[in-house]
């Protein structure tokens, strides 16, 4: 098989992916309001892209034009790399690092990074606060994740996301370790800048460090948005979720059965969650839920003591 | 081997160019970013020399640091978005010299002293290996190290802010009060109240 074979696939699957978070965003939206669905609504988020496409783009005054242009790029970029170590069946991966979730690490904490360039190179106030505000919470949240996924990995005892995926064949880490899949789906939250993690892009500021975006640049930092979405998805899947394995179906559609649950449940959290005042939530993700993540590492580093 | 060789040299050039880009842009956020590209052009040159974990582990920490540096740098600085263009560099002359001579001095030091090649085998579990030593015999160096940076961090913290704002801080400086003998101006801790 060819090597180009699996990164054929990755793109395919963010790129379907992305529109089906869209479409699920606006399904929520009507469910919610108790209004009926219609087919239409699968088709929205193709008509506001294309309205995004044909509006101009507007500069504000002396913004760093490199960064601001590079911004979507770049978040798109980190979606497709951290989903590169994934597996959608066994053998079945971009690239199958031993150091998998360290990689995926990184594409958080640089998420982090373009988030906020993002906001600061518009060089208008919104964007700014809404950048700053995002730093603040996002990193502690990328901290947390960290011992989250250490955890996941412990009853592999291995970093490479292919083992952790291997190690779930009889139990699956959301059985051994249910808080761990809960951190991390807010994590999720975070990193795509949605629902009750949402400080960088919020309408409290009027899109935040998106306020100034328009034109194509709107359309493509909205398109990595949910490219990550379905990144963080497929990571959850193989992570927590058992990856492809499951009974009767072939391992890749489990996989994209599981994908599609996760972005269902994060599109569910971004409607019906609030959100904490940035304080608050600070308080809440040093003093209460790193604890937990904390908790859950003993606790499962003592499971493999024991019953290993 | 040979697309090895010029991943080795792009990425060691870029290293030096955005290292470079540190001391010439004019913003604090861009020199931090450009001082975190060029840690990651090295923790990409650690990928070929056969150590992915410490590699991949640099681009996070560097991310995670320069992230925290440019906040804090902004935060404590009278230029709220680091976006106004500023002056970068102190004593520059001198430094510019010291690093050149530095740059020089281990730029030879390398290319007389004898490297040993030694291709690592790519079957050899190297991050397992790593994972040993650094819990197993290097467990107290590590450590230790792991403690003298954070004592460092606390101390130097507790001696910068000691000087607050209207006073010393072991002495309980205060805000004065809006009004004559009124309570202190400013945010009342939330446990206070």
């Amino acid at each position: 098989m060819s090597a180009a074979v699996p990164i054929i696939v990755l793109f395919y699957v963010l790129g379907v992916g992305a529109w089906l978070a869209a479409a699920l965003d606006r399904a929520a939206l009507k469910l919610m309001a108790g209004r009926p669905l219609a087919a239409a609504t699968m088709a929205e988020p193709w008509r506001q892209g294309d309205l995004h496409l044909v509006r101009q783009r507007i500069w504000t005054e002396r913004p760093d034009a490199m960064n601001w242009l590079l911004a979507p790029a770049l978040y798109l970029i980190l979606a497709a790399v951290g989903m590169s170590v994934v597996p959608f069946a066994p053998g079945f991966v971009v690239a199958d690092l031993d150091a998998g979730i360290v990689l995926w690490g990184a594409c958080e904490a640089l998420t982090v990074v373009v988030v906020f360039l993002h906001g600061w190179s518009a060089n208008a106030p919104l964007p700014l606060i809404g950048a700053y505000r995002y730093v603040a919470i996002g990193l502690s949240a990328m901290l947390l994740s960290m011992f989250v996924l250490i955890a996941a990995a412990l009853p592999a005892e291995s970093l490479a996301v292919s083992a952790i995926v291997e190690s779930q064949a009889s139990v699956w880490n959301v059985v051994r370790q249910p808080p761990g899949l809960l951190l991390f789906l807010m994590l999720g939250l975070s990193l795509t800048l949605r629902g009750p993690f949402d400080y960088a892009d919020a309408s409290d500021l009027a899109g935040g460090t998106s306020a100034e975006d328009s034109g194509p640049a709107r359309a493509a930092w909205q398109a990595a948005r949910l490219a990550m979405l379905v990144s963080v998805s497929a990571m959850t899947s193989a992570v927590f979720l058992g990856g492809y394995h499951g009974p009767w179906l072939p391992g890749p559609v489990w996989m994209l059965v599981k994908m599609a649950g996760v972005l269902a449940a994060l599109v569910g959290a971004t409607h019906m969650l609030a959100r904490l005042p940035p304080a608050r939530m600070l308080t809440l993700l040093w003093t209460v839920l790193l604890p937990l993540a904390f908790l859950v590492l003993a606790l499962v580093g003592a499971e493999v003591l024991l019953w290993k | 081997m040979e697309v090895k060789d010029l991943a080795f040299f792009v990425l060691a050039a870029s290293a030096v160019w955005t290292g470079w880009r540190v001391f010439r842009v004019d913003s604090m956020v861009r020199a931090s970013f450009s001082l975190m590209l060029s840690f990651i052009a090295v923790g990409l040159i650690m990928l070929l020399l056969a150590a992915p974990y410490i590699g991949i582990a640099t681009v996070f920490m560097m991310a995670v640091e320069m992230m925290v540096m440019a906040l804090f740098m902004v935060m404590f600085m009278m230029n709220p978005a680091g976006l106004n263009p500023m002056w970068m560099v102190h004593q520059h002359r001198l430094a510019a010299a010291t690093g050149f001579i530095t740059f020089a001095a281990l730029t030879i030091a390398v290319l007389l002293s004898d490297l040993p090649g030694n291709p690592v085998d790519p079957a050899k579990p190297v991050i397992h290996d790593l994972g040993v030593e650094l819990l197993g015999n290097s467990m107290l160096i590590f450590e230790t190290a792991g403690i003298t940076l954070l004592a460092t961090m606390v101390g130097t913290v507790i001696l910068s802010s000691r000087s607050g704002r209207y006073g010393p801080a072991d002495e309980g400086s205060l805000p004065p009060p809006l009004t004559p003998g009124g309570r202190p101006a400013g945010r009342v801790p939330e446990d206070e109240e």
